[in-house]
């Protein structure tokens, strides 16, 4: 019996020892840390963190659904620049009908795509860390993508500011929070808010790198554009002025246009380039990039309206980077793009911000005040495209219509041209390319605009009750 | 950890002693008619001391001197209590029984006698899981447990199977049950990252086991604690027994092909598919009567002469085959099982097979009368190829519907069709080409493995460690050739992905019965003991494209250019300190149990590392009582009641953390960003459940069966929680709500007829469960997930949809109602509202029932699977039936010829406009279809040959069988496009084509 209990306590003591033995150690046992993630504090401790976080930020905003495919798309389709083939892979196809549904995925995906872009931005602009020129590069740029994509949003949710500044404009998020239930801040407030992030990028911001970073210089154009929009036309030509005389940019001639298209390679001469997105070998969108939808070597769903092809000259180096179809071909008779053609390993980058384009803000903005300075400006960018073709010497609406018009030529399938018919209240006049139900879209159609998310509206209380009218 | 094992080893030396004196008893044991029982079980009553009879049912065993009673068992006879007094002669007649009540079953750490069992457990044998034509055991199981919902929407040799016991309990963290073999918990589910699917399970080969218990309640599962809350499935694998060596072979061949087909959902031919487009094209003015046709032409081949159906061209009559070998004995000291298996599958989509290599050794060996070691060891290699699913181009289910009939898969000159004007760049490609060139397979290699040691310290209480392995690498090979396809833009692409997971276990147990008591009524049995587990998951990822001109060489290794080459890992530790169980029995009458546990799960937040988790219940064995000694009606009757409180931390590893992750690269320089928001406060999800329990046996047993109540109620249910997209995230993982799952399960066996020659069994099962939300997150009145929504008071998969209203006669346009109320209609798609109580995806009931027929050696089996009350959604509809929409691609039979056409059609299309008409195409009821079925899962007619027969040559069993498995399908919905089963979301996708299978067998026993 003896033995029996002497058994019964060592097993018992075994067990007690080797579970205070596990118990000892069982806080680290429970301890695991992931392989590919740091906690925030440790991810933005140092001026190197945040530039690694910037880095996170222009991969952002080279999403599918942003930059990478959708904003550039639905500038064109939605207005009357190019039109979805009926032989298609079915993307966009709600676009081509201006019939979006209250819960497209695109526009979703778009949003949700900015908002994720903007908490990246808002990371880094909110750092403590301050005070080197590196830091106050880094967040300079932080801003002048927040305000890139604030601006994106607003011409695509909410009404035009020349409508009215005071209608309901998209939520204003600048700090990380998950409990945060934002209302639609107005219009006015988005600008004001575009404006000031531009106007401290414009200070913060002293290093130019390449075309594929922010740098002072795109935060100044993009400033002439949001001023542009804003109906703010000294404003616009005071920033377009500055960016022309002062930053040593140029505009790409008629010699070196094709190449300047062919090149799949961020730009480090200052060569029309201000600001794009790049995409290369590893990093890109791969089938759902922009070039894959545009290209007859892609999908090739995404095809030129025939009457805009119509109006380019023979003698326009534009011309070439478009191209009939002939009999034979798939998808015949239709005019392709090739404007991107790096679809298989480094892709083409999404240029957003271009020399031209501050030419013609300068030239529109100077209509009223100048007319002369204006035909100026745009005989200029004229002159780098066609150079045979005779100067513009129009005035007032009529030099409007023809800036209007190069824009219309100039930034085809880089998603511009429905936010100019938007910002000057246009109707959108469709070629008989597209479906016939869809080819005259007022401007008070509510389809003009996209729909605010169903995702937002299940999750913020605060948004209640702001959908666009139409959803 | 060193120190631990050095523990444990002097533990198990010390104890590793010799014992005191023995004698010996021998006997013999029978069954009423006198015939000796071969392999009845023989042990010494409350030890492990124990052998087996021999085929002559002869026993010889060593006693301890202290030993009092001997139990006499065997499978299908009553068990029998033998004093042995001072006597070393025993015989023992064993009465049959056809319920086996006093069989032992197996429970969350251990086993129990039947009249001990308090939880709700359903035990499945494995004659109803040897030589199945299925890949893995879970699909085996479908309809032969009440309650136990098997669903799998793949038809994919190797695919996974969806299994939900007692309902959904859980929204973020998993609702699959917890497997564990052999005592030990294993890795189930799809664990592949670059294959559309695939099944851990399917490594394990199902004539390895020898018994699974599906434990359903809280006290069955509780010992599980943080992982019970879903459900156990037990599995043990055979393991040798004492006597002659035997032998086994298994094989059986056949052929699959697709069990259910609407022929209203199959391909239009190219007649039927220009005729629509004409008129589409029109009624879309992007073309008139003038130019269609030179459109169609260009566009879409028309006029080409070509007819080309790519349903038939991209299935296939699926070959099928097994093979298994098993050896089993050994004597009273060595037992063993070891055995060896092939198996192979052809899927019926070109592109799909699956082939398996198996093996597995059980060796037990007392090293003296207090001493056991044992060794569990199963290896299965999984090799398989699996098309892709879905929208994918290269699916070939999708290019079956998608592609066009006038774009031939071939050239005249018999070569394959790759290029424009039929696959150009950018089309949908040629599958059947990309399935002759391209490369999708998965091989999965799984060691299941145990090893521990049982001693006896005194007289009922044992000691018992085990340290189990459960080792998985899966190695995953892709390849897109150069020429056409995903590989065509970057001139050929391969992929390598190495994904390893191991986990350990170790357990720890004492384990002591005592009989209380003077007249020792009382049994007592404790179990005290605890667990550490981790798992190491291990990923690496290598990829490149730009490969040479050929389809030889297909290894990343050869493309010029690399694009992905990483490693990353993903580890969770888990530990349970203490478990504990307490349970005694008086007289047999009474059982009443408790269980406490207490785990630590790495998941959580440094303040929310520990659950507790408990049960406690009781059973009533009324058949047992004085009263009941006399009557005859009752053979059994049995009351259970049982609460208790289990947990569920399966969510990701990390996600109470805040994490800023890298790879948000640009210009290849590395980027990062936040990838998510973190829960410090993140804990278990809790999960109580009710059960109440009849098992009764009736008329000598030829009913019996089992009836349980539960209620399951989780709080705290683990969430993604949406959040609002501006905030820059789409979910937070966090503690949310509550959700109840009530049902019943029924289970009935009958024999109507048992004579000497003949008998027929039936065996019957049904399960019902409703699923309600109670709560979701505060201030919140629905949340939107998907298809469904979730609202209390509702089920959990809800579908919120709008209400198709049919077609407007005048003009063709699609029309939906306004709202549920269902007054009026709209032909505006954004104007209507979405219900909130159409239906939902969850079966209301489920179940299986079995018939069995003998007569001398002929036996037909019958076993059908049903499931009712759910809808089932038409996921790609809106393309092949969407009036229009994706015009570009093909359209089904039922698009032509319901199509309205001319005004007063009452037609159940609307008019066909290319590319869409009016958003008729968007999710809506129209795309929704009764899921209701009857199937024929299992019909098998075989043959055993007379003793008399086979002795002559040897042998101990010949049997030969045919089989057929999903032969016959009965839907209530005649319109029902893909088969019924399309996992628990009841979502087609597209996927490799459920089969029907016919094969013949043999087995041997020699």
């Amino acid at each position: 019996m003896k033995y029996i209990q002497s058994k019964i306590v060592l097993g018992v003591m075994t067990a007690s020892v080797m579970l205070a033995t596990f118990t000892g150690c069982k806080k680290e046992f429970l301890d695991l840390r992931p392989y590919t993630s740091l906690t925030p504090q440790d991810a933005l401790a140092t001026e190197p963190d945040l530039r690694v976080a910037m880095t996170g930020v222009y991969a952002g905003i080279r999403a599918t659904n942003l930059f990478g495919r959708t904003v550039p798309v639905l500038g064109d389709l939605m207005g009357d620049n190019i039109y979805q083939h009926p032989q298609n892979s079915n993307r966009y196809t709600q676009y081509n009908l201006m019939t979006m549904p209250v819960n497209d995925g695109d526009a979703a995906g778009m949003w949700s795509s900015a908002y994720n872009a903007i908490l990246r931005c808002n990371n880094i602009i909110n750092s403590p860390l301050t005070g080197t020129p590196g830091l106050n590069q880094i967040k300079g740029e932080a801003k002048a993508v927040r305000a890139l994509l604030y601006f994106t949003l607003v011409r695509f949710y909410a009404k035009p500011y020349n409508e009215s500044p005071s209608s309901l404009g998209v939520p204003i998020v600048l700090t990380f929070d998950i409990t945060f239930k934002p209302a639609r801040s107005t219009v006015g407030e988005v600008y004001d808010q575009i404006l000031k992030d531009l106007g401290e990028a414009y200070t913060d911001m002293t290093t130019f790198t390449n075309s594929s970073l922010m740098h002072k210089w795109a935060a100044r154009a993009l400033e002439a554009k949001v001023r542009l929009t804003r109906n703010d036309m000294a404003g616009a030509l005071t920033a377009a002025n500055d960016v022309i005389a002062n930053s040593g940019f140029t505009v790409a001639s008629a010699a070196s246009y094709g190449a300047y298209w062919g090149s799949a390679t961020f730009r480090t001469d200052k060569v029309e380039t201000l600001f794009e997105v790049s995409s290369d070998a590893v990093g890109n969108n791969g089938f759902d990039a922009l070039g894959y939808i545009t290209n007859q070597l892609g999908y090739g769903d995404m095809v030129v309206s025939d009457p805009l092809f119509a109006m380019f000259t023979d003698t326009d180096v534009r011309k070439a980077i478009y191209r009939q179809s002939t009999a034979g071909q798939t998808r015949h008779p239709a005019v392709f793009i090739e404007k991107f053609k790096n679809i298989a390993t480094d892709r083409d980058e999404t240029k957003l911000l271009r020399m031209s384009d501050v030419y013609l803000i300068a030239a529109e903005a100077s209509v009223a005040s100048n007319a002369t300075n204006a035909q100026n400006f745009l005989n200029y960018v004229i002159s780098r495209r066609d150079p045979s073709q005779a100067p513009v010497v129009e005035t007032g609406q009529a030099l409007v219509d023809a800036i209007i018009m190069e824009r219309r030529k100039e930034f085809l399938v880089e998603g511009d041209r429905y936010h100019d018919l938007n910002r000057l209240k246009l109707s959108v006049e469709r070629s008989t390319n597209y479906p016939a139900s869809a080819r005259s879209i007022a401007y008070t159609n509510p389809k003009r605009l996209l729909p605010i998310p169903e995702a937002e509206f299940n999750t913020n209380p605060g948004i209640a009750g702001q959908q666009n009218p139409g959803y | 950890m060193r120190k631990l094992t050095v523990m444990l080893l002097v533990c198990l030396i010390t104890i590793g002693q010799a014992w005191a004196q023995t004698r010996t008893v021998t006997g013999k044991v029978t069954d009423e008619n006198g015939a000796p029982i071969a392999g009845a079980s023989v042990t010494v009553k409350g030890t492990n001391v124990g052998t087996t009879t021999d085929d002559a049912g002869v026993f010889k065993l060593d006693v301890p001197a202290t030993a009092k009673t001997l139990t006499i068992s065997s499978v299908n006879y009553r068990g029998q209590d033998l004093a042995i007094g001072s006597r070393t002669t025993l015989d023992a007649v064993l009465a049959a029984q056809s319920s086996n009540l006093d069989e032992v079953v197996v429970t969350a750490y251990g086993t129990t006698k039947k009249p001990d069992v308090v939880g709700s457990i359903a035990k499945v044998n494995s004659e109803v899981l040897e030589n199945r034509p299925f890949t893995s055991v879970d699909k085996t199981l479908q309809g032969q447990v009440a309650g136990l919902q098997v669903s799998s929407g793949s038809g994919q040799p190797g695919a996974a199977t969806d299994i939900r016991i007692r309902g959904f309990s859980s929204i973020s963290a998993g609702n699959a049950p917890l497997w564990v073999v052999d005592g030990i918990p294993i890795l189930t589910g799809d664990a592949s990252r670059l294959t559309t699917t695939a099944n851990l399970l399917s490594t394990l080969n199902p004539n390895d086991i020898e018994s699974i218990s599906v434990l359903k309640d809280a006290q069955a599962t509780s010992l599980y604690g943080s992982r019970g809350a879903n459900g156990v499935i037990v599995v043990t694998t055979k393991s040798g027994k004492a006597g002659k060596t035997k032998f086994t072979f298994d094989t059986e061949v056949g052929y699959s092909d697709i069990a259910y087909q609407n022929p209203d959902y199959t391909p239009a031919n190219a007649a039927q598919y220009f005729e629509l487009t004409r008129e589409g094209l029109i009624n879309a003015g992007i073309a008139n009567a003038g130019n269609v046709d030179a459109i169609m032409a260009s566009n879409f081949g028309f006029g080409n002469g070509q007819d080309f159906n790519w349903l038939e061209n991209t299935t296939r009559r699926g070959q099928q085959q097994q093979y298994n070998i098993g050896m089993n004995g050994g004597n009273d000291k060595t037992t063993f099982n070891l055995s060896g298996g092939y198996f192979r599958q052809e899927g019926i989509t070109i592109q799909s097979n699956f082939e398996r290599f198996s093996a597995a050794l059980n060796l037990r060996h007392k090293i003296n009368k207090k001493f056991s070691v044992f060794l569990t060891s199963n290896l299965g290699v999984a090799e398989q190829q699996a098309p892709l699913a879905g929208g994918a181009f290269g699916n070939p289910v999708l290019s079956s519907y998608f592609l066009l009939p006038s774009r031939n898969a071939y050239k005249p000159d018999g070569s394959f069709n790759i290029t424009a004007p039929d696959f150009g760049p950018g089309s949908l490609h040629n599958t059947i080409y990309t399935a002759a060139t391209d490369k999708r397979s998965l091989r999965q290699n799984s060691i299941r493995g145990t090893i521990g040691g049982e001693y006896e310290i005194i007289d009922g209480l044992k000691f018992t460690t085990r340290y189990g392995i459960d080792y998985n690498v899966l190695e995953e090979d892709q390849y897109n050739n150069p020429f056409h396809g995903d590989g065509f833009n970057v001139s050929g692409r391969a992929f390598f992905y190495y994904t390893r997971y191991t986990t350990w276990t170790w357990t720890n147990m004492l384990d002591y019965t005592k009989a209380l008591g003077k007249a020792e009524d009382f049994t007592l049995n404790v179990k005290l003991g605890y667990e550490a587990n981790k798992s190491t998951g291990i990923f690496s990822n290598v990829q490149s494209q730009g490969f040479p001109p050929n389809t030889a060489l297909i290894v990343p290794s050869v493309g010029a250019s690399p694009i992905q080459s990483t490693r990353t890992g993903s580890d969770y530790a888990f530990v349970a300190a203490p478990f504990s169980l307490l349970s005694v029995n008086y007289k047999d009458r009474y059982v009443i149990s408790g269980s406490y546990r207490r785990d630590g799960s790495s998941r959580f937040g440094e303040n929310n590392i520990w659950g507790d988790f408990w049960s406690v219940g009781g059973t009533w064995n009324i058949d047992r009582e004085g009263f009941m000694e006399n009557q005859r009606i009752f053979d059994q009757l049995k009351l259970r009641a049982t609460y208790g409180v289990t947990g569920n931390a399966n969510i990701g590893n990390y996600d109470a953390r805040a994490l800023y992750g890298y790879g948000a690269n640009y210009n290849q320089t590395t980027g990062s960003t936040i990838t998510n928001a973190g829960n410090p406060n993140l804990t278990w999800e809790n999960n109580e459940q009710y059960n109440f329990g009849i098992d009764f046996a009736i008329l000598k047993n030829r009913i019996s069966g089992s009836f349980d109540y539960y209620n399951r109620l989780s709080t705290d249910i683990l969430l993604n929680e949406p959040l609002p997209p501006t905030t820059g995230l789409g979910s937070v993982s966090n503690n949310v709500g509550e959700m109840v799952n009530k049902g019943v399960e029924l289970l009935v066996n009958v024999v109507p007829v048992q004579t000497r020659d003949f008998k027929w069994d039936i065996s019957f099962n049904y399960a019902r469960n409703k699923n309600e939300i109670k709560k979701i997150a505060t201030g919140q009145e629905q949340t939107l997930n998907g298809i469904y929504i979730w609202r209390p008071g509702y089920d959990y998969q809800t579908i919120f949809v709008r209400q198709w209203a049919g077609v407007d006669p005048a003009n063709g346009d699609p029309l939906w109602y306004v709202d549920d109320t269902k007054t009026a209609t709209t032909n505006n798609y954004n104007a209507a509202q979405r219900s909130r109580e159409f239906g939902s995806a969850t079966p209301k009931y489920f179940g299986g029932f079995t018939n069995n027929l003998t007569f001398k050696g002929i036996t037909l089996g019958a076993q059908f699977v049903y499931s009712g009350g759910n809808y089932v959604r038409d996921s790609w509809g809106g393309f092949y039936a969407g009036s229009g929409n994706g015009g570009a691609f093909g359209k089904v039979v039922r698009q032509v010829n319901e199509r309205w056409r001319n005004p007063g059609d009452n037609a159940t299309f609307p008019k066909y406009v290319y590319n869409g008409n009016k958003l008729a195409q968007n999710f809506s009821t129209f795309y929704l279809n009764k899921g209701d079925y009857l199937r024929l899962r299992d019909i098998t007619l075989g043959y055993n040959l007379p003793k008399s027969l086979i002795s002559k040559i040897g042998l101990t069993n010949v049997n030969i069988y045919a089989r057929g498995a999903n032969v016959w399908t009965l839907v209530k919905d005649k319109n029902l496009p893909w088969d019924p089963e399309q996992g628990v979301d009841a979502q087609s996708n597209l996927d490799v084509f459920i089969p029907k299978t016919y094969t013949i067998g043999l087995n041997l026993g020699f």
